[in-house]
């Protein structure tokens, strides 16, 4: 080890403030247009004005190619997974704002 | 190298049936899917779980496995038998490639993610890799440079996959909110040939802080004040996480009041507010003096703190 050379500082960008066109959505997610309207159409992923996608888009998209691939879901099945979970989010929030550990 | 009881990982007996394992592996996976689970350690328990299942629903694989007994226990310093995989043929065993880091006691078995070479003869990208990292509500707050160590599959000199903690100098961006991804870009895998390296995707997480809360950019902190605090107001200083306030407590404050500080939670594009949640915290009457002076507040008011309970 040199103790001299200091290491790099590496400086991200936060995905969620990102945006995203069609194809550059494509391929961050590592998928298809096909699949990706298809997520549009379930109301799981929503466009913004100028056929723009929000980085929160892209990790629903990756989100949303896990559940069906390592579980099997559907469309409509992911669609409703995802928003048990954001019941369930904003239930653990409410929790953690009252002072319980959820 | 330890031993791997796959039958333990899935709660099966030895002589589970295919369906019985199929079964087992939909509802596990299910229960530590990291996208849906609330378990601390999903991640790790749904990666034990796929490789559990790679080995017991492949008849080949899971024949091999059985003839290693039954007589190891998890966790047991293992190594395999000369010859122990005499008459087995493992080779394009359907690897999960999304998932190639499984563990010394697979790799040792089975070899490591076998489809992997077809793609040795042209150039790919690499592929981006997940972790999730904590930092402090008070990085959040005013930016920071953190080494965070993360395990990265790594290929050895033979060529096989391990994972390898790897440290990384990063920027916590101001105003990142829990939950929030950060990608850097070209720290994910390697790419093959002239491909360029994949991404790192960092899902942030908040250590929890004694006391503060935090509800995207909002930030809750409880203050406790002397019943004769929140009754007649008062001054008080309290803390933010970047140096305190003077916060002005206004006279009739009730318990559960809460007070706004506006632009104080996380600077985010959109600053949040910090919360002040008012409790009231009275003095306990374990001395004569202390005594009197409740029994003087009792005199002095002629109060119901029951008034809903009046009339049923």
């Amino acid at each position: 080890m040199t103790a001299n050379k200091p290491s790099p500082v590496h400086t991200g960008t936060i995905i969620e403030d990102d945006c995203l066109s069609l194809a550059q959505l494509c391929q961050a997610a590592g998928t298809h247009a096909d699949w990706i309207i298809s997520l549009v159409e379930e109301s799981i992923i929503e466009t913004s004005g100028d056929n723009q996608f929000s980085g929160t888009c892209l990790v629903r998209v990756r989100s949303a190619l896990r559940l069906h691939r390592d579980l099997g879901i559907n469309l409509a099945g992911i669609a409703l997974a995802f928003e048990l979970r954001e019941q369930l989010d904003t239930a653990h929030a409410a929790l953690n704002r009252l002072g319980y550990k959820a | 190298m330890q031993y791997k009881d796959y039958y333990e990982i899935m709660a099966l007996a030895r002589d589970a049936s295919a369906a019985d394992i199929k079964r087992a592996y939909r509802k596990l996976a299910r229960k530590y899917h990291p996208d849906v689970s609330k378990e601390d350690d999903a991640e790790a328990k749904f990666k034990a779980l796929g490789e559990a299942y790679e080995v017991l629903k492949d008849p080949e694989k899971r024949a091999a496995y059985d003839q290693l007994g039954a007589n190891w226990q998890a966790g047991q310093d293992f190594k395999p038998p000369p010859q122990w995989d005499e008459g087995f043929e493992f080779k394009g065993g359907g690897f999960n490639q999304d998932n190639p880091a499984y563990s010394d006691f697979f790799a040792e078995l089975f070899g490591q993610a076998g489809g992997r070479h077809a793609h040795d003869s042209r150039h790919s990208q690499g592929q981006d890799s997940h972790a999730k990292i904590h930092i402090d509500l008070v990085d959040s707050y005013t930016g920071a440079t953190r080494t965070i160590t993360i395990s990265t599959p790594t290929p050895d000199a033979q060529g096989r996959v391990q994972l390898k903690p790897r440290s990384l100098n990063i920027t916590i961006p101001k105003g990142i909110k829990p939950g929030q991804h950060l990608r850097l870009n070209g720290q994910g895998n390697p790419g093959v040939g002239t491909g360029s390296a994949g991404d790192l995707i960092l899902e942030i997480a908040f250590n929890p802080h004694p006391w503060y809360r935090v509800l995207d950019t909002d930030v809750y902190l409880d203050v406790p004040l002397a019943p004769w605090e929140a009754a007649l107001g008062t001054t008080i200083n309290v803390p933010t996480p970047v140096g305190s306030v003077d916060l002005k407590i206004p006279a009739n404050s009730k318990a559960g009041g809460k007070l706004r500080l506006k632009g104080r939670g996380l600077p985010a594009r959109q600053p949040g507010d910090l919360f002040v949640v008012l409790q009231i915290t009275q003095p306990a009457a374990d001395s004569e003096t202390s005594i009197a002076a409740y029994r003087q507040l009792e005199a002095a008011f002629d109060f119901n703190p029951r008034p809903l309970w009046e009339h049923p």
